[in-house]
């Protein structure tokens, strides 16, 4: 529905988004994920028409040609500003009218919103007296008011508490159900919450890409974690020789083995233990995260 | 065209709000009958603070009317312009730098008609300020000094509003080209300053340079009638404002908005 061929942005001769591409299938919620700095809001903003892109195309399947792209997409910025002698309502109704709407459906639909992400009691105080987490929500319905074919939220969440945090996330989570949405965050566990597909941006380049279930299929692995009284560096050589353990290292907390066959590796970790008399404190078996996947792409 | 008027009725509604359409026409009446008040009460505020020692003659020469109604236009030229530029300067760059301007280009409004809409809702705050001025400053020069004219009067009014045109236009332009406001003011306070040196120096080749409006149309006031000099000089401001206006569509286009 969406593509983003070769798209490239250089501030002063320094590429801070690097000959991206990829497509948005209508209807899915996608996360960009990228640590602070990999270029994400850089993407976002040449994806709203707000900077101008070096090199590279944004076309939208549907559109009519020579279309004003923005008709098309709402965008929330990171730190959405607002009129604050505005009251909420008046905000919507004013944006909405600059997007074409007319006054009355403006008004009708700015009523919605308001509802929508539950700001109703709110919506005729001035923005000035906005907490973060309204203000947010404001944000969202403003992107929301000409019904985009897609909205894209940069940082939605992340200067929220985690109250306001999960009450975004969960209006999120609803919006899918009427249009498209593309958000970047540096929260892994928001974006495998209420993401089905994933960007991953490192450097200003997209490293993976793709739906949460492939992506999953393609890096997560069974892992074996385990933690003694005393640690040793022997015990790491001596996990390493066991068969169907992969890859071990330390950390604080003690020692995780990636683990090709459970059942097997299970089996052999805990005889050697009994063998050496290891003093075991904790031991689990689980399966590598999206954080694990992340650091693999990384620093690939 | 709709969203030219969403625009600018915002804009009033700010004006509304910040309390612009009341404190803005105070600031230019005062500014216009100052002058004409202090100089018909100068011998007596002479007096009362003490006044001219014993014996000496003090001889105020009695100004002709058109004069002293000029002498708000010059207040007006000084203060009221800046005012006018204070006010003017965070159009464009203001909004942009506080990050407003990113909710509200990301719909989809055409920049020239943003730019022009806040062009013109500023030149109507600041006409109607300064016509309201004006005619206060007319009414005590008719009351106190010697009778001007309406239609004298109105072609004043008409064609100073001109000048105020510039100026607006000159400050938004400048508001579109860089995004500290302050930086706005002082570069535009600076072209000004500048126009008019310039204007004092080459004056006799520049007849038409639009700081010389001033004085055309205190020739107007002398002859009765509009001197050729005071169309070619108001045409010309004219012609800079809308050329002004242009170039900031097309700075504003090339700018990177964010």
């Amino acid at each position: 529905m969406f593509h983003v061929q070769n798209l490239t942005k250089k501030f002063d001769r320094t590429a801070v988004v690097k000959d991206i591409s990829f497509s948005l299938e209508k209807g899915n919620c996608v996360a960009l994920l990228g640590a602070n700095g990999a270029g994400k809001t850089t993407t976002l903003r040449m994806l709203s028409g707000l900077l101008k892109p070096n090199g590279g195309s944004i076309t939208f399947e549907g559109a009519e040609p020579g279309a004003d792209i923005r008709s098309y997409i709402g965008y929330l910025p990171q730190y959405p500003v607002f009129h604050s002698w505005m009251t909420g309502k008046e905000f919507l109704v004013y944006v909405g009218q600059l997007a074409h709407l007319t006054k009355q459906e403006a008004t009708e639909r700015a009523e919605y919103y308001l509802e929508r992400v539950g700001i109703a009691n709110v919506g005729n105080q001035k923005v000035g007296k906005y907490s973060g987490g309204m203000k947010q929500r404001l944000g969202i319905a403003q992107a929301m008011i000409h019904k985009p074919k897609m909205i894209m939220l940069d940082e939605p969440v992340s200067s929220l508490d985690p109250i306001g945090r999960r009450e975004v996330l969960t209006l999120m989570e609803e919006l899918k159900e009427d249009t498209t949405v593309l958000f970047s965050t540096h929260i892994l566990t928001d974006a495998e919450e209420i993401s089905d597909a994933l960007l991953v941006m490192h450097h200003g380049e997209i490293l993976e890409q793709g739906s949460l279930a492939s992506l999953r299929d393609k890096y997560q692995s069974a892992k074996i974690e385990l933690a003694f009284k005393t640690f040793e560096e022997e015990q790491l050589e001596a996990l390493k020789a066991l068969p169907g353990i992969g890859e071990v290292t330390a950390n604080r907390d003690g020692i995780i083995c990636l683990v090709d066959d459970t059942e097997q590796a299970r089996q052999a970790i805990l005889t050697k233990v009994t063998q050496e008399n290891w003093a075991l404190t904790d031991f689990s078996v689980s399966k590598t995260t999206l954080e694990d996947m992340f650091m693999e792409v990384v620093n690939k | 065209m709709k969203q030219f008027m969403t625009i600018m009725r915002k804009e009033f509604l700010e004006y509304w709000r910040n309390f612009s359409w009341i404190w803005v026409p105070v600031v230019f009446i005062f500014l216009s009958i100052m002058d004409p008040l202090t100089t018909y009460y100068m011998p007596i505020i002479l007096d009362s603070v003490g006044g001219l020692p014993e014996g000496a003659v003090f001889e105020i020469p009695e100004l002709p009317a058109p004069e002293v109604l000029m002498m708000s236009l010059s207040e007006i030229s000084m203060f009221g312009v800046l005012i006018i530029i204070l006010l003017t300067m965070g159009t464009i760059a203001g909004e942009r730098k506080s990050g407003i301007a990113e909710l509200v280009l990301v719909k989809p409004v055409k920049y020239p008609i943003y730019i022009t809409a806040k062009w013109l809702a500023k030149i109507k705050l600041f006409l109607t300020a300064f016509i309201i001025g004006m005619l206060v400053s007319w009414y005590y020069v008719n009351l106190l000094f010697d009778t001007i004219p309406f239609t004298d009067w109105l072609l004043t009014v008409i064609f100073y509003s001109f000048w105020l045109v510039f100026v607006v236009s000159l400050t938004i332009f400048y508001s579109t080209l860089l995004k500290n406001p302050g930086l706005v003011a002082a570069v535009s306070v600076g072209t000004l300053i500048g126009m008019s040196i310039i204007n004092s120096i080459f004056s006799h080749h520049l007849t038409w340079f639009p700081n010389s409006l001033s004085s055309h149309i205190l020739e107007l006031h002398k002859s009765g009638s509009i001197p050729s000099e005071l169309w070619g000089t108001a045409f010309v401001t004219i012609v800079l404002s809308i050329g002004l206006l242009f170039l900031s569509f097309f700075t504003f286009q090339k700018k990177e908005l964010a």
